[in-house]
């Protein structure tokens, strides 16, 4: 009976820490969208930048956004996965790869402005890029990396060993393994991982202030070669000015990056559940 | 791989005398061992095993847990080199050509000595997908669809699935899940069949089912057969091995094995006393 009560108060305190959080994301969305009442709307998503709050748009830094986004899937993805399986299923079990994993864990950790430093260095004027789009897809794509890597080492790692051993006995190269069996059991798992180290770098400010990142650019980025502008970045600039009304245009700028994140999730989410459907 | 088709084939009846030299003659054994050890990071799991496999028969290997029944089995397909750390010494000879020799493929022993194990370890998706994984991966450019019928109808699967091989391999018992490993490893074409426990996790009827479906696969096929279920391996095996600590304590028919073994290690094995 006395046990009883006991569960009975701690399913009371979970639900009560559930209901706090669920408060507080709500509460976060709601004075964001009461801010951004009366900003948000189809012509702020297509509008520039402006010194005026009430002709302000998030146009270019939308498309800055959605731009880096791609690049650093598209640079993150492949070399993250492809390390993965590296390090799952041909690296040699050496204290050598125990401490080049571990140092690689380590970098998932590192607070994203060092990358911003790094890209400065390396892209920006190592190979002379400049502040561009590309530069900073380069940037975020070295911060997404840590991330992609050891979430799918873990989805690697997964799979059960039954299933690889099954497939060795069958004849199967150890890339037929990989390629059938391996992959398509963790990709779902692999999914999860990009899209939390892509919703990490899409709303990272810090390494895009540090490499340059332009407040007013008054076109959308049609190249990566094209100046570099994003939506975290043009919420810290307005968010920074003092005239009245840019507090609104910050945080209907804040919404449309919720929004552009949300949209992130749907597409992992749907992603997912084929991914899972065709290994089920 | 081995063309369809291309194993000793329904074979053999008593060769002449003066069968050609070069092609082992079909009652050589599949398998000869020499002084077979293999060591897992330094620790002995099977030492100095030496025997015969007689071809188109079932061999069953028995001996307590942990023996090295399984490691002598993998033995038999390059198995154990995927386990980090193993290393295998003195000399399988299969089809009277050195199986641990630097420039043999595992990848080619593994389809000709085909393994079904313990847990049936199904692959995601249908029962289809499972049977044609092998084939897959080894470049069969024949017909798929026939090839799963034919390996599913000689593993007494066809029926239960109502011909319909792709239904989720998910949805299946475990003793139809095991016939399904086994249909798996037929569609390699392999010229052996390595069974380890297979029956461990079955009931009486699904174990019969099992029973009568290895048989169903001589004399084309050789079946070795690790298991724990003595009445099983008295049953359908015609030569028995008992291993206990990693040695071959005992090899011969298997009636005698059981009815008068001559160990004293096997007796008590054979009779459930502790030593």
């Amino acid at each position: 009976m006395k046990a009883f009560r006991h569960q009975g108060a701690i399913a009371g305190v979970c639900s009560l820490a559930a209901g706090v959080t669920l408060a507080a994301g709500m509460t976060l969305l709601a004075v964001l969208l009461v801010q951004a009442r009366g900003v948000l709307d189809f012509g702020f998503l297509l509008g520039a930048p402006s010194r005026f709050a009430a002709q302000a748009g998030v146009g270019p830094a939308l498309a800055g956004t959605l731009w880096l986004t791609l690049l650093t899937a598209a640079l993150a993805c492949p070399v993250g996965v492809g390390a993965a399986v590296y390090f799952e299923e041909y690296a040699p079990r050496t204290r050598a790869t125990r401490a080049i994993e571990s140092a690689i864990t380590t970098l998932a950790g590192v607070p994203p402005v060092v990358f911003g430093v790094a890209g400065l260095a390396l892209f920006v004027r190592g190979l002379g890029l400049g502040p561009t789009v590309l530069a900073g897809g380069l940037t975020l794509a070295m911060l997404a990396l840590p991330t992609v890597l050891a979430t799918s080492k873990e989805a690697i790692r997964q799979v059960p060993s039954g299933v690889r051993t099954a497939a060795y006995a069958l004849g199967a190269t150890r890339w037929e393994v990989i390629r059938r069996q391996v992959l398509p059991a963790a990709a779902p798992a692999i999914v999860t991982g990009v899209t939390l180290a892509l919703a990490r770098t899409a709303g990272a400010a810090a390494p895009l202030l540090v490499i340059g990142a332009a407040s007013f650019i008054n076109y959308a980025p049609g190249t990566p070669g094209d100046p570099l502008t994003a939506l975290p970045t043009q919420v810290f600039a307005w968010s920074a000015r003092s005239q009245p009304g840019f507090a609104a245009v910050a945080a209907s700028a804040a919404v449309v990056l919720l929004a552009v994140l949300l949209l992130l999730h749907l597409v992992s989410l749907a992603l997912r559940r084929r991914l899972s459907k065709a290994a089920r | 791989m081995s063309a369809p088709g291309s194993g000793p084939g329904p074979s053999p009846r008593p060769s002449p005398a003066d069968a050609p030299r070069d092609a082992p003659p079909a009652r050589a054994p599949v398998f000869s061992l020499g002084d077979l050890s293999v060591h897992f990071g330094g620790r002995p799991a099977l030492s100095g095993v030496s025997l015969d496999i007689p071809r188109g028969r079932i061999v069953a290997l028995i001996g307590p847990s942990g023996c090295g029944k399984t490691t002598l089995l993998r033995a038999l397909n390059r198995m154990n080199e995927l386990i980090p750390g193993a290393r295998t010494t003195g000399s399988v000879r299969f089809d009277g050509a050195e199986l641990y020799r630097p420039e043999t493929d595992p990848v080619e022993v593994r389809r000709r000595v085909g393994m079904v194990f313990q847990e049936a370890a199904l692959f995601p998706g249908s029962v289809f997908d499972n049977v044609a994984f092998g084939p897959r991966a080894s470049g069969f450019k024949g017909d798929l669809h026939a090839l799963a019928e034919e390996v599913l109808t000689a593993a007494g699967m066809w029926a239960d699935l109502g011909q319909d091989p792709d239904v989720p391999a998910a949805s299946l018992s475990a003793g139809q899940r095991q016939r399904v490993c086994i249909a798996r490893a037929l569609a390699v074409r392999p010229q052996v069949l390595l069974l380890d426990e297979p029956t461990s996790a079955l009931d009486a009827t699904a174990t019969a089912r099992i029973e009568s479906l290895i048989h169903s696969l001589l004399p084309r096929l050789t079946v070795v057969l690790a298991t724990n279920d003595l009445r099983l391996a008295a049953r359908s095996s015609s030569v028995t091995a008992y291993v206990d600590r990693g040695e071959l304590v005992e090899y011969g028919p298997t009636e005698t094995l059981f009815t008068n073994p001559s160990d004293e290690r096997t007796e008590s094995y054979l009779t459930g006393r502790v030593r």
